[in-house]
């Protein structure tokens, strides 16, 4: 028998606890939470901070029976040597296996009167991380510290119902790690569209309840301050029992930290050097870490995933870097820009595939080149029909209509060309001295030995219509 | 019948192609035309001056040749300007002291360089880009293995600094804009230009303003100094920063100048005197001057059709489409390069490690052709230059691969 330990009460916990027992594992499970409810779909708080979600729809299906749920119950220490875990409130739990599924905490930003103690928020102040930062805002306007993906979304949702919202990012554009200026110009103008205020390569630089101060100097009013600034794992048991941390707790291609009986999974755990940040990561390691408790051993390989910001009435979709950037060694980039339709699209292409992209604003796109870059197949040859969700239809075969011009130099049209050639010119300097094509900027001599090509191959010597015989 | 005597005043582009329209559809030989051309020799090819660095001569540059000199109803007169006119009379005065009367008077002054007014910009060793005379000035004062600075980095600043390179210098650019012919191509195409440029061997400095040109002991210039305090020897300068319309005749004429210069005509090229036109880049066609020779052939070719009564259609305006080719650097804009136009797509396609980059702006439709830049690659540009303001006649993606211009057509 095989008891399995599982510290953290979010969804990785909960996904895992889920499977070791529908995979028919034979020890005990216990799932041993700090938050004082059981596991709830966290990426949606921020629907029912705006309303439209009630927070008991949150909670994740029960677990079942078989597993030992413990929460409010905080874990204070790990004693490898001993294999056991001591709790908050005096319990000491052996396992054989270990799971660190602790999750992340809210980064604070280092603005002095954001935080009254070390991790005591001011009055006023709260991240969107816990069901408990979705009580009723406070009265007056909302300022979101973060302009990624979480404080895009918040100010999209909070300024739905005409709540007052100002959005403070230090960087220069929204969402800076996931989209180039002219990307981030879209989202910034649904936002400004709905009112929010953005203060943009800007700082907060000091917080006093009841309003900002920027590093500017300007003062924005503030009955909350809503901290989207990103998490910082939450490794402190590990850190303190000797488990080797960076960025998270450093998991191998088995989930398994230098220690073979701990494991680390979700948002608290580094794998390949990066740090998960997003359920579906959290839920595919805890997948994995299940099949490999449960002797269907298989290395964990993150899958591509796409990101999909929650703006409710606008499409988005940011597609990661599938595997490590390797500089020099893409087919380019591809990208749209339409400021009006407030639609934008980037790919980075690699060997005729997406490598990494994001596309707004057209719901037909976004669908369309997510399913490209999570198969990894190969994209069509015509590229903007794919990013506008056109038809792809051109009314020609690529060459220029009769009555365009083909040397503006001398203003010939492709008829011109075509009835002096008629008229007996049947080569390009011919046809230069018939209608002085070429002989300007020569721009234009691809294009004329080309007709010249066709005519001949056409073999094709009646006259055009209207020309003069 | 009897013979009309048209006056030319310019003989550049422009003016000379005029000459080859009027005497081409004047069938029935009821013109005799005049040219008073200021420079010392008949109309050359003034886009290919870099040419002249490069092993061409004068000679090549030619546009007129035996047969349009050789014509009876055509009298030029290089070297000779004209210095007033007696609208009343319908009389041209020159500088030789000569009068000759008209029936039309068509101005092709041209323009001349623009020299920014700063410190220094007159010392010896400061040079214009413009006439086969300025190309041999500084071919006579080029130090080879010295730096040498050409102000404006447009497709002549380009070219000059060029013919700097040929003539053993080390040039640099300085440009006032954000990226190179800012005027044509949009930033992207301006990154791979100056790429392009700087490997080969030529310096690059944009947002940069010219403070002043500073003298050496010997009283030639010998620095040019920047806004910024950056000081970039320079043994040589060349002003190649745009050009002003020659329309000094404007008032003693008492004709009405545009906004920002150039004798103001309507969309026909006309002033407000019936027999009087202007045409080139001198002209100011309802207001606006136009600074690349495209525009002004078509202005000519549109008095020419009024002329001999054809009447034809007015001028129709035309975009700034450009396209620089100096070994080894391939660039283009055409149509609407920078997407002006309300409701305009952008769809950009870039390869740094090709060092291509290529830019079609589409109407909100996103069908219609607009206009676009290409850098690194510019096979494309004609197909696309004549489809600009049409609708596509394939993808961009098949058009920018450039097959559709050249070689056998594609099975279909």
């Amino acid at each position: 028998m095989t008891g399995v330990v599982i510290v953290g009460g979010g969804p990785a916990a909960h996904r895992l606890a889920a499977r070791l027992v529908q995979y028919g594992h034979p020890g005990e499970v216990t799932v041993v939470g700090a938050e004082p409810r059981p596991a709830y779909h966290r990426a949606l708080l921020g629907s029912v901070l705006d309303g439209t979600l009630d927070a008991d729809r949150l909670s994740l299906p029960a677990l079942p029976a078989e597993v030992r749920q413990l929460t409010g119950v905080r874990v204070s220490a790990v004693d490898r040597a001993r294999r056991t875990v001591r709790t908050g409130d005096g319990r000491e739990l052996p396992y054989d296996v270990l799971v660190l599924a602790t999750g992340a905490r809210p980064r604070v930003p280092p603005v002095p009167g954001l935080e009254t103690g070390p991790g005591r928020l001011a009055e006023g102040v709260r991240a969107v991380r816990t069901a408990a930062d979705c009580r009723p805002l406070s009265e007056g306007p909302v300022v979101v510290l973060g302009g990624g993906i979480r404080g895009v979304e918040t100010a999209w949702a909070l300024s739905r119902t005409g709540q007052e919202v100002a959005l403070v990012h230090p960087a220069g554009h929204l969402m800076e790690r996931h989209l180039d200026a002219a990307g981030a110009a879209v989202p910034a103008a649904w936002l400004a569209g709905r009112g929010v205020t953005l203060h943009l390569g800007r700082r907060a630089a000091e917080y006093t309840p009841g309003k900002v101060v920027l590093d500017d100097g300007q003062v924005l009013a503030a009955g909350t301050v809503l901290l989207c600034t990103g998490t910082v794992a939450e490794t402190a048991s590990a850190r303190a029992s000797g488990l080797e941390v960076r960025g998270g707790v450093v998991v191998d291609a088995l989930l398994r930290t230098g220690d073979p009986r701990v494991h680390a999974i979700g948002d608290c755990a580094e794998h390949a050097g990066a740090v998960g940040s997003t359920v579906l990561q959290a839920w595919e390691q805890a997948e994995a870490l299940a099949r490999i408790l449960t002797g269907r051993e298989r290395p964990y390989a993150p899958g591509r995933r796409v990101l999909r910001p929650r703006t409710p009435g606008k499409d988005m979709v940011v597609l990661p870097p599938a595997g490590p950037d390797r500089p020099g060694d893409t087919d380019g980039t591809v990208s749209l820009l339409d400021r009006a339709g407030g639609r934008h699209a980037r790919l980075v292409l690699r060997g005729g595939r997406i490598h990494a992209g994001a596309v707004i604003g057209s719901p037909s796109a976004v669908a369309a080149v997510s399913r490209l870059y999570l198969r990894d197949e190969p994209v069509p040859a015509d590229l903007l029909a794919l990013l506008t969700g056109a038809d792809g239809e051109y009314a020609g075969d690529g060459t220029l209509p009769d009555e365009a011009v083909v040397c503006h130099c001398n203003n010939v049209t492709g008829k011109a060309l075509k009835d002096a050639w008629h008229s007996g010119a049947h080569d390009e300097a011919a046809l230069a001295r018939a209608t002085r094509a070429t002989t300007g900027c020569g721009s234009c001599t691809s294009v004329v030995r080309r007709l010249c090509t066709t005519l001949a191959g056409a073999g094709d010597d009646t006259p055009a219509e209207g020309a003069t015989p | 019948m009897t013979t009309r005597t048209l006056v030319v005043a310019g003989h550049g582009m422009v003016g000379h192609r005029l000459v080859e329209e009027m005497l081409t559809h004047d069938r029935h030989g009821r013109w005799r035309v005049v040219v008073l051309g200021e420079e010392p020799r008949a109309a050359y090819d003034r886009v290919a001056l870099s040419s002249l660095l490069d092993g061409a001569t004068p000679d090549d540059l030619a546009l007129a040749g035996p047969d349009v000199l050789g014509d009876g109803r055509l009298r030029l007169s290089p070297g000779t300007r004209v210095t007033g006119v007696d609208r009343r009379a319908r009389t041209v005065t020159c500088d030789d002291g000569t009068e000759t009367g008209y029936d039309a008077l068509v101005l092709a002054t041209g323009s001349r360089p623009f020299v920014p007014p700063v410190p220094g910009h007159d010392l010896p060793g400061c040079f214009v880009y413009r006439t086969v005379e300025d190309v041999a000035a500084i071919r006579a004062a080029a130090v080879p293995g010295r730096e040498a600075v050409v102000v404006g980095g447009g497709l002549l600043g380009l070219e000059a600094a060029n013919g700097l390179r040929l003539l053993g210098m080390r040039p640099r650019v300085v440009e006032m804009a954000p990226w190179l012919m800012a005027q044509q191509i949009d930033e992207g195409g301006g990154r791979v230009l100056a790429g392009a440029v700087e490997r080969l061997g030529v310096g690059v400095h944009c947002s940069s303003a010219l403070h002043a040109v500073g003298a050496g002991p010997d009283g030639r210039a010998d620095r040019v100094e920047l806004a910024d305090g950056t000081v970039l020897d320079a043994a040589l300068v060349v002003f190649a920063a745009g050009v002003r319309p020659r329309d000094e005749l404007a008032a003693p004429l008492g004709l009405e100048r545009g906004e920002r210069g150039g004798f103001l005509v309507d969309g026909w090229c006309r002033t407000a005197d019936e027999y009087i036109w202007a045409i080139g880049e001198c002209a100011a066609v309802e207001g606006r001057c136009h600074g690349l020779v495209v525009p002004g052939l078509r202005m000519a070719e549109t008095v020419a059709r009024q002329l001999v009564g054809e009447g034809g259609q007015p001028f129709a305006g035309a975009d700034g489409s450009a396209k620089l080719k100096l070994l080894g650097v391939e660039v283009a804009g055409f149509g609407d390069a920078h997407a002006r136009a309300p409701g305009a797509i952008e769809y950009v396609r870039e390869d740094r490690r090709a060092g291509t980059y290529a830019k079609v702006v589409l109407a909100a439709d996103g069908r219609t052709l607009l206009g676009g830049v290409l850098a690194g690659d510019t096979r494309a540009y004609p197909v696309l230059r004549g489809l600009t303001g049409r609708e596509l006649t394939a993808s961009p993606d098949e058009l920018l691969a450039g097959t559709t211009g050249e070689g056998p057509p594609r099975a279909r």
